[in-house]
């Protein structure tokens, strides 16, 4: 340990430049992890906020509140499933808004409902459920309080209707990676017929459905599925893992992910490998004056362990301030799961990587000290 | 160079390991560049297929097709405006078809267009209601011609009369009918997006001659006072949702993928260079010069990349002519394979570059035992 260390005091640039490149990959990898975990967040964050523990889409919809449409007889057969509790209306649309009448307009998607424990947020940040139709819980990333919306005509003007007060607050709670609302029915009707003056009547995007006493989401949603073939009706949490787009979104992140998973053990295994080979004369002396080849595998992996934590702790100290930021509309977070994982997934790999310059430094055989052939 | 590659033919394993990873960092690179031409190609089909010079949306949209709406009296103060020649109607509606012999539940996303100008992507809409053509990808659904597809909630009939190609929209096939066949369908099923007569969500629009479309883009927002937004066909690409996120996660991932290959070809050449400081002071001793030492080097790191290249743009090929139509949006272009060949070369070249500096320094002397 003590040749080791002392090795790595005498090559700080060496070194300390291969500490430097581990710790950019570990800012890298966790980056990229905060960036995967708020765009999904962003994206489907409304669905998992929402209250209701069932949602039923028509099977037109694709899984999709944008798409889907409920008719009145589906809303009628839904509501008469066995086992059903309670059921309320969702509604769903993507509409241009000018937010506190700035000159600039932007994109918010409004979330309707009819009962709030079957469609508003199940957990406020700050302030409280809206308790008339000009009132608003808003995405914590897209509005404030005391925000005021209006959503425009396509003329580009508010067209008389009323404003929407944001009175509060939802974190995680966006559709879409768009600034998201939560109001009451009526309030999403009249941004319907505001944005689109030919809407004929507006029929809900989806049934929030909450069970009956006795019996589980899982349980009612398969019965509501069995009852119409045109219902498609999923757990609150299956809806927003379902979402089409997220398992992409997750795939084409974890061939990023896979990727650094090989570039790390690559440069630690190839960087050990060189180092060994470049100081096989030392080795082989060292082994010729009798030091056991166990002590100088050790000396080795001391060495990775080092360079592989010093990494780790650049990488999370550039981490941490990062995660703090908010790019575009998706807002990172410091995930400490991710960071512990990671560092035990990048610690095994890189010992792992370090097994064939161990298997040289045990391929030594101090016989070659008296001949100059530990030189090679 | 004759030594570097007498070396490449006598000790080929030598070069195995690196060859195996430069391969698999070839197909990466092609998969993953031919899955992004894949699926800008199948989200941006549709417009391309117009082969418009602008495309007007209204102001209030924020350039999207679904919330635009273009009312009769902007449509004429367009084809008003000096240098328009055509300005054709463009509606849309993503819905779910229902294709004959699949199930109650398996369902196929489409998008119907209803359109008014025939382009080199396009033909004539179809006269008569109730007829679309369909993008060929439908064909892997096991659509043919004179099939019929209901499609949303309302069932709405749409008799395919033949196929065209290229004109994806977001990731879904798609039917081209009629503007009358399209805003029926669309009240039908959407009736909080029902569309009056006359009104369509964009224009598509062609110049009277070659000017400048920009300048024309300004002069037609103009003309409605400021109720359209007028995009030139790129920026109307850019503007689809996703697109250029899309294009921005998969230019990050094979930016890296190049990088590995730098890294992987420089610490691989770093070590036989290493490996190789005895012969190379003897071939120093012998009057060979740093530059020769070097080429060899630079020689093998190319013949390497390019047999791993080579492999992999076979790869990616044999992968295009496998995956079915309308399943993985994968596309093998030529330009798509030369250009990451050209890239991992020039990564071969870098990588290989941070040998130069040990290989400069071998001392004849030392290599062959005089600094012993």
């Amino acid at each position: 340990m003590f040749l080791a260390l002392k090795e790595m005091r005498r090559a700080k640039v060496r070194f300390g430049l291969l500490i430097s490149a581990i710790g950019l990959l570990v800012l890298l990898i966790l980056a990229q992890q905060a960036i995967q975990t708020g765009l999904i967040t962003s994206f489907i964050g409304a669905i998992e906020k929402q209250s209701a523990p069932v949602l039923v889409y028509s099977v037109d919809g694709q899984k999709t509140l944008q798409g889907s449409i409920i008719t009145p007889p589906l809303e009628q057969q839904i509501r008469s499933t066995e086992g059903m509790g309670r059921t309320g209306r969702i509604g769903q649309g993507t509409f241009t808004v000018t937010v506190n009448d700035d000159s600039d307009n932007s994109d918010a998607a409004i979330i309707g409902y009819t009962d709030p424990d079957l469609g508003a947020p199940d957990e406020l940040s700050a302030g409280r459920l809206p308790e008339g139709p000009g009132e608003a819980v808003g995405s914590s990333a897209g509005f404030e309080l005391g925000d005021t919306v209006r959503v425009l005509g396509p003329d580009g003007r508010p067209s008389g209707n009323e404003a929407i007060e944001v009175v509060g607050i939802a974190d995680d709670a966006q559709l879409q990676v768009t600034p998201t609302l939560f109001v009451p029915w009526p309030a999403y009707v009249s941004s319907v017929k505001t944005s689109n003056p030919d809407a004929g009547g507006v029929l809900p995007s989806a049934i929030g459905a909450a069970p009956a006493e006795g019996i589980d989401a899982a349980t009612l949603a398969g019965r509501i599925n069995e009852s119409s073939p045109d219902a498609d009706a999923l757990t609150r949490q299956a809806a927003a893992e379902q979402t089409p787009g997220v398992a992409e979104v997750r795939q084409s992140f974890q061939v990023i992910f896979l990727l650094f998973g090989l570039v790390v053990p690559l440069v630690t295994g190839l960087f050990f490998l060189i180092i060994t080979l470049q100081k096989s004369a030392s080795l082989t002396l060292l082994r010729a004056v009798g030091a056991q080849s166990g002590l100088l595998v050790r000396s080795l992996m001391f060495q990775v362990v080092l360079v592989i934590g010093g990494g780790l702790l650049v990488g999370i100290a550039l981490y941490t301030p990062l995660s703090q930021a908010q790019l575009g509309e998706i807002k990172l977070s410091f995930d400490v799961t991710a960071v512990l994982v990671w560092s035990g997934i990048l610690l095994a790999l890189g010992l792992l990587s370090a097994v064939v310059s161990a298997r040289r430094v045990l391929a030594i055989d101090p016989i070659e000290a008296t001949t100059g052939e530990g030189g090679r | 160079m004759r030594l570097a590659l007498r070396e490449l033919r006598r000790r080929p394993g030598r070069f195995g390991v690196a060859t195996v990873i430069l391969t698999l960092i070839a197909i990466l690179l092609m998969f993953l560049g031919g899955l992004l031409d894949g699926l800008t190609a199948g989200n941006t089909g549709a417009i391309r297929a117009q082969q418009a010079d602008l495309i007007v949306y209204s102001e209030a949209s924020q350039d999207s097709l679904v919330r635009s709406r273009i009312e009769p009296r902007q449509r004429r103060q367009v084809q008003a405006v000096d240098g328009v020649s055509e300005a054709g109607e463009l509606g849309s509606v993503q819905l779910g078809a229902r294709i004959e012999g699949k199930g109650p539940r398996d369902l196929v996303p489409v998008v119907l267009f209803g359109y008014q100008s025939a382009s080199a992507g396009l033909p004539e809409p179809p006269a008569r209601p109730g007829r679309a053509w369909a993008d060929d990808t439908l064909k892997a659904e096991g659509v043919e011609q004179g099939d019929t597809i209901r499609i949303g909630p309302a069932r709405s009939p749409v008799e395919v009369v033949g196929f065209v190609s290229d004109t994806r929209y977001a990731g879904q096939s798609t039917l081209w009918a009629s503007l009358g066949t399209w805003r029926r369908i669309q009240n039908e099923n959407r009736p909080d997006a029902r569309v009056a007569p006359g009104v369509s969500q964009a224009l598509v629009v062609r110049a009277a001659e070659t000017g400048d479309p920009p300048d024309l883009a300004e002069r037609i927002d103009q003309a409605t006072g400021g109720l359209t937004s007028s995009l030139t066909e790129d920026e109307a690409i850019d503007a689809l949702p996703g697109v250029s996120a899309q294009q921005s996660v998969f230019n990050q991932i094979l930016g890296l993928t190049v990088l590995i290959a730098i890294i992987v070809v420089a610490l691989f050449f770093a070590l036989i260079t290493v490996e190789r400081v005895g012969l190379y002071g003897v071939l120093k001793a012998l009057g060979a010069g740093s530059g020769r030492l070097f080429a060899g080097v630079l020689l093998q790191a190319v013949i390497v990349t390019v047999i791993a290249c080579a492999i992999g743009a076979v790869a990616a090929l044999a992968l295009d002519a496998v995956i079915p139509a309308g399943s993985i949006p994968f596309t093998a272009g030529g330009g798509r394979l030369i250009g990451s060949t050209v890239v991992l070369l020039l990564a071969a070249v870098i990588g290989c570059a941070f040998s130069l500096r040990r290989v400069l320094r071998v001392d004849p002397a030392q290599a062959i035992g005089g600094g012993q």
